[in-house]
């Protein structure tokens, strides 16, 4: 019995643990989409080498991919989840041409997507804005 | 070696061996998630960190015992190796977090996975182990850890509002976020109020044959060496507050945190944050790797000193040995290290009463300090300051599990 407590007491903390809330979700995707953002500006400044900003926005890619399907899986009522869904769809692919620029040192290519990745960053924060107000 | 100089060079190498992965993370964290908000906490953990180094080397120029020593003796085997599995166990979490800090920097720098530096780079900590001296670790990876300056430099060139900073040293409530604040807060404590910290100094004051004439010195490396340490762990807040929280990046990641000098420093911001880190968690490898083979040793009673040749201390030397390549596991296996740092520190926080409650009774025994025993400020600090640090530790850390 006296060993039994501090198994199960870990087991029930594990077992209740609960997905992070589309408020919290909206934000990891705008941590990622800034993440992408400025490791863009420091390699068109030529301060950060090639391997680390590619490495860095695949990461990027393959986060904001997995905070996306769990975001929509359960999407947070009140939003037009066919925009979020093609926003971030758009923004990930973004992401994933930019590491394939570095990857061909396409300079003025990388730069047109950096741009449009803002854009769609200001679009991504109107809609975090809109969840947490809902919250 | 003249006073001056031997305070000098303490304090210079207190400065350099002062930040590891587990204070870069958590103020990058902080500073990037609440802004200048928990500057208090790496001043709480600080203020207790003085106090308990100047106890550690106090307690080994007196009495000739390091602390493992003096708990062992004082309070017995049994009661001893209680202790001895819950700091080894937190320690061990933190040398896996300090090996992938290693890898991790390697991996930014050139682009090569972090799982494969794993196996290298516990060569390279064992191999420094095995044939260096006290006094190469002590002294030769903190001077390389003062690349870590770099942080200040950063954080001074991003102009912070002295108002905004000087809010933050006191204590303020989030109105939300309040889980992530408290965890955060929690693995700050933990990550400045390093047990392994002590041990590796107690040890090494009789390494360096310290007297009672060593007492004044001490006091000012202690107070001088982690102040200014603790500046360095608030330059990453700081950074991490102006640079990444504007952009609303958290700090999930090593290769976000990589990003905290590229505003501030735009040529060289990077490369100096990856060699900062690299020397950082080497200098903190070697320290951890040290201070859990010195509490086997020293609460078993074997043979140890750095300074002597392996197969004058085999016991001390293969705990070392195996610990190193039992850390490089997990990293191989690519479990991510900055996971476990958070980990290890909030756990870090959680077991302090275990580490600290113990040595303030010895601090106040007059066996062992006579008339250089702990007085009530002393006492009544660190006691606050480690039940602060453990309140926060068991409220949070359920929430946050809870919550994510």
């Amino acid at each position: 019995m006296i060993l039994k407590r501090p198994l199960v007491v870990p087991l029930l903390v594990i077992a209740a643990c609960k997905s992070p809330t589309p408020a919290e979700q909206m934000d990891s995707v705008i941590s990622w989409l800034g993440t992408a953002g400025m490791v863009g500006d420091a390699w068109l400044r030529h301060t950060t080498p090639d391997k680390y900003t590619r490495q860095t926005l695949e990461l990027s890619h393959d986060t904001l991919l997995q905070i996306a399907d769990d975001l929509l899986k359960s999407p947070p009522s009140g939003i037009d989840t066919a925009s979020l869904d093609s926003v971030l769809t758009r923004s990930r692919g973004r992401v994933a041409q930019m590491a394939r620029l570095v990857e061909a040192k396409d300079a003025p290519g990388f730069s047109t997507q950096l741009d449009s990745l803002r854009a769609d960053q200001k679009i991504v924060k109107r809609f975090s804005d809109g969840i947490e107000s809902r919250q | 070696m003249s006073k001056a100089l031997q305070i000098a060079l303490g304090i210079i190498t207190s400065i350099g061996g002062f930040l590891e992965i587990g204070s870069v993370v958590t103020a990058a964290q902080a500073g990037a998630a609440f802004g200048y908000q928990l500057l208090w906490a790496i001043l709480l953990g600080v203020l207790c960190l003085i106090f308990l180094v100047e106890m550690s080397g106090r307690l080994a120029a007196v009495s000739k015992h390091t602390i493992v020593d003096a708990m062992r003796e004082r309070f017995g085997f049994p009661f001893f190796s209680i202790v001895l599995l819950g700091i080894v166990l937190v320690a061990f979490l933190v040398l896996v977090a300090e090996l992938g800090g290693i890898g991790l920097s390697l991996q930014i720098l050139t682009g090569i996975g972090f799982p494969w530096w794993a196996i290298p780079v516990s060569f390279g900590v064992w191999a420094l182990m095995w044939k260096g001296t006290f006094s190469l670790i002590e002294n030769g990876a903190s001077l390389l850890g003062l690349f870590t300056i770099a942080f200040v430099v950063a954080a001074v060139k991003l102009h912070p509002d002295g108002a905004s900073t000087a809010h933050g040293l006191l204590p303020t409530f989030p109105g939300e976020d309040k889980a992530k604040y408290g965890f955060t807060a929690v693995s700050i404590l933990g990550a400045s109020i390093s047990p392994y910290l002590m041990y590796f100094y107690s040890s090494g004051a009789i390494e360096d044959e310290w007297d009672e004439s060593y007492i004044p010195i001490n006091r000012f490396i202690a107070t001088f060496g982690m102040s200014f340490g603790g500046l360095l762990s608030m330059a990453v807040l700081v950074a991490a507050a102006l640079a990444l929280q504007p952009k609303g990046i958290d700090v999930d990641k090593f290769e976000q945190a990589a990003l905290l000098m590229t505003t501030a420093l735009p040529k060289w911001g990077f490369y100096l944050f990856g060699i900062a880190m690299l020397f950082a968690c080497l200098g903190a490898a070697l320290e951890i790797s040290l201070a859990i083979a010195y509490f086997f040793a020293q609460g078993l009673g074997w043979n140890w000193s750095e300074n002597l040749q392996p197969s004058k201390d085999a016991r001390f030397s293969f705990v070392y040995t195996i610990i190193i390549f039992l850390a490089a596991i997990p990293l191989v296996m690519g479990v991510d290290p900055i996971k476990v740092t958070l980990m290890g520190m909030a756990l870090t926080a959680a077991t302090l009463p275990l580490a600290i409650v113990p040595f303030l009774f010895l601090m106040n025994d007059p066996i062992y300090l006579g008339e250089h025993r702990n007085g009530w400020i002393s006492n009544s600090v660190v006691a606050i300051v480690i039940l602060i640090s453990f309140v926060l530790a068991v409220v949070s850390i359920p929430l946050q599990v809870l919550g994510s």
